[in-house]
């Protein structure tokens, strides 16, 4: 092989290659070729043995028979050209063998001149009529080949799901309708993927000839025999005036009865990888409107979360500290402890926003865990201590049996705890209990917070995953708590989920479920 | 004497809580209202002095508040907007607010404006005294530092707006519609020409104006001389 033309990049390895080799199949007038020859001297070889064997003991005329069985079976089995060949010799063989004057070539009877016509009319017309039956048998065999080819295919591509797997299956398929290598080609910036100048199988010429079809969005055709060029043809799949992909592939002897079929088959292979190659663009893109549409809803939401609840905090920190600065002296002191206790609040409060936002972004990036073993009742207890200390008067109350460890993420399972008891807290009345219960089953332990607030409405159950979300836009909050619980236990192989009312048209329980590990630590 | 009674209106509880001890001890009365609606309310029931409103309440916009005070009522108003509300603090202004301050805001530049709209209540009528600056409204003549000024009608007019409203801004187009006509009200480069030439006449350095005040993008500012 030549060396790969510049421009190409190295260490890739073909992937997308397949070769088959079909047996190859000749038209009824197909050259002979020497075994062909061979076998028919030994069907004379035996016809004369079996000739001078039965002489003595069967009439003169049946080793005529004999030699004509054997000329029938040559033209039947090797075809035309040496049923003829086959004829001729037959005749002569007999003649030289079997007929008086022994051992000369000499016709003595004119009638031994029909003869000779009359074998070589028959093995003619056999051989003729033999290899025709027997194309007629390979074009259906063939057809048979082709449409179950056609069919794979068609129902392999309806699986596909990206153009790799799309350029595995054709690649596959061709293989199977050309007696010779095929390759897929994906044309990139500066070449093809895979790299094509790495595949032992193309030579410098074919690379042109796979560059000249991309060029120029034609099918590109090997060099004829004897002459420099390529040895595969190239064919490109054009998609909105670009080549999408090229699939080049060993091509047919020119005398091929099947050529014709196999090269309409690879044709319609290649409209149809086209079609599926469109119809996956057009999902594609279908799906990148939509996430795109989700996303700007998200960034919308986002803003103006920012803006209110970054903004309301520190007004209320810059408004508080400036009247103590500057109204200092004439502040009672109860205004005063009222005013750095709001400052205190808000401060809290940002920095709890801010953390939540920390951890959706962290969230909507792909959250990169790093799993330990836990004990979920020493995060249930955390979560718990924290919510009393974040809300003071809030009732947190918990009842939690010997549990079995986990693997998670301590931090990130206690913020998601928090977070569903925050909002406990957000929705109960003062004082009113909320409950935190563990239960563990076969293969998952499950952490609940239940309250006795208003409840959700079952047709809102869904939404108060969604980040912004809030079911009373009066109260302070951000609607990114549950969305982030739910987002850190799905993270965690969990699911969250809500039940609602509990009792008398009130009260919500929040559930954390997560899977117990395989093995214990 | 009575105090001057103050009514809030924000629905962020925090913000009511800070601006309750600061104006009381800045020597003023508050009164709360979380909602457009009970701010109206509290106007026609307590009538305060100054009303200081946010406007992003959850139930009214806070401009429908102003559209449906303004139509019966002249008490100041001082506008709470956020950076990204420029339009609507403009609105507000253009339908009658006062003034307004952007959140977060210190404490002490919003008394400065509560004084500052307090004062304005009485629209001065006759003879306006404004440092060396004096305007006799009747006998359209203005005198600075005991000169006489030579002044256009409408460069008058445009003083004379100004000058009635101190320290209260007025937006371009409020300026525009009334000095100009309602046909003028987008015409603010013409504006700006005007003021230039006011500048010019009765500002003793008008690349440091000290009665006509600008506030970009809006529109603006009398600037009441210390009497």
């Amino acid at each position: 092989m030549m060396d790969s033309p510049a421009g190409w990049p190295q260490g890739c390895r073909m992937a997308d290659r397949n070769a088959s080799l079909l047996p190859d199949t000749h038209g009824w007038a197909a050259a002979p070729t020497l075994p062909s020859a061979l076998g028919a001297v030994l069907f004379l070889a035996l016809a004369a043995l079996t000739t001078y064997l039965t002489q003595d003991s069967l009439p003169e005329p049946s080793g005529l028979f004999v030699f004509f069985v054997a000329v029938l079976l040559a033209s039947v089995r090797f075809g035309f050209w040496i049923g003829v060949a086959s004829a001729l010799a037959a005749f002569a063989t007999f003649n030289f063998l079997f007929v008086r004057p022994l051992y000369t070539f000499a016709i003595a009877k004119p009638g031994d001149l029909l003869v000779l016509a009359e074998f070589l009319g028959v093995a003619g017309l056999t051989g003729f009529l033999a290899g025709r039956l027997r194309e007629e048998a390979n074009a259906a065999t063939t057809r048979a080949e082709v449409l179950e080819v056609l069919s794979a295919f068609a129902a392999d591509l309806a699986k596909v799901d990206g153009l790799p797997a799309i350029r595995a299956t054709l690649s596959r398929h061709v293989a199977a309708l050309v007696p010779g290598p095929v390759v897929v080609l994906q044309p990139v910036a500066d070449g093809f993927s895979p790299d094509a100048g790495l595949d032992p199988g193309l030579d410098a010429a074919d690379l042109q000839a796979a560059e000249r079809a991309l060029r120029r969005h034609s099918r590109e055709d090997p060099a004829q025999p004897g002459q420099q060029g390529g040895s595969l043809a190239f064919l490109p799949l054009v998609q909105a005036g670009e080549v999408v992909l090229i699939l080049g592939h060993a091509v047919l002897g020119p005398n091929r009865a099947d050529r014709a079929v196999r090269e309409q088959a690879i044709e319609v292979i290649c409209q149809q990888a086209n079609l599926a190659i469109a119809r996956l663009t057009l999902a594609t893109t279908a799906e990148e409107a939509r996430t795109s549409a989700t996303r700007d809803a998200l960034r919308a939401a986002l803003l103006t979360s920012l803006s209110h609840d970054l903004r309301t905090p520190l007004a209320t920190i810059l408004g508080a500290i400036t009247s103590l600065r500057e109204l200092g002296n004439t502040l009672p002191p109860a205004a005063r402890d009222d005013l750095a206790l709001a400052i205190e609040e808000e401060a809290r409060r940002l920095s709890h926003y801010v953390e939540n936002l920390l951890y959706m972004t962290r969230l909507q990036a792909g959250l990169d865990l790093h799993l330990s073993w836990v004990d979920p009742a020493d995060v249930v207890r955390a979560a718990i201590a924290r919510a009393s200390t974040a809300f003071p008067t809030a009732r947190i109350s918990a009842d939690l049996p010997e549990l079995p460890m986990l693997q998670a993420e301590a931090a990130l399972l206690e913020q998601s705890l928090f977070n569903l008891l925050d909002n406990a807290v957000k929705f109960s009345a003062p004082a009113a209990p909320i409950h935190v219960t563990a239960t563990v089953g076969q293969d998952q332990i499950a952490v609940c917070v239940a309250d006795q607030g208003p409840g959700i409405a079952p047709r809102v159950q869904a939404e108060v995953f969604k980040p912004f979300y809030r079911a009373d836009p009066g109260r302070p909050g951000t609607g990114l708590g549950l969305s982030i619980s739910n987002g850190i236990v799905q993270a965690l192989g969990g699911t969250l989920t809500v039940t609602s009312p509990l009792r008398d048209g009130k009260g919500t329980r929040m559930c954390i479920t997560l899977p117990l590990p395989k093995a214990s630590p | 004497m009575t105090k001057p009674l103050i009514l809030i209106v924000d629905d962020e509880a925090q913000i009511q809580r800070f601006l309750g001890h600061a104006l009381a001890a800045s020597g003023y009365d508050t009164a709360f209202a979380a909602t457009g609606q009970a701010a109206l309310a509290m106007v026609a029931s307590a009538k305060p002095d100054a009303m200081i409103l946010d406007l992003g309440l959850p139930d009214l916009n806070g401009k429908a508040v102003i559209e449906n005070l303004r139509a019966r009522s002249g008490l100041p108003i001082i506008v709470l907007s956020a950076h990204d509300q420029e339009m609507e603090k403009i609105m507000a202004l253009d339908l009658g607010a006062n003034d307004f301050i952007t959140k977060p805001f210190g404490i002490g530049e919003l008394l400065a404006r509560l004084r500052a709209v307090l004062r304005q209540r009485a629209q001065p009528t006759g003879i306006l005294r404004q440092g060396g600056l004096v305007i006799d409204l009747p006998g359209h003549t203005v005198h600075l530092n005991g000169q006489s000024i030579h002044l256009t009608p409408t460069e008058f007019d445009l003083l004379v707006m100004l000058a009635q409203n101190p320290g209260r801004v007025l937006t371009h187009r409020q300026i525009l519609m009334q000095v100009w006509g309602p046909a003028h009200g987008q015409d603010v480069p013409y504006l700006r020409v005007f003021i230039g030439q006011l500048r010019q006449k009765i500002e003793t350095d008008p690349a440091a104006p000290a009665y006509i005040q600008t506030e970009p993008g809006v529109g603006y500012r009398w600037i009441a001389a210390e009497a």
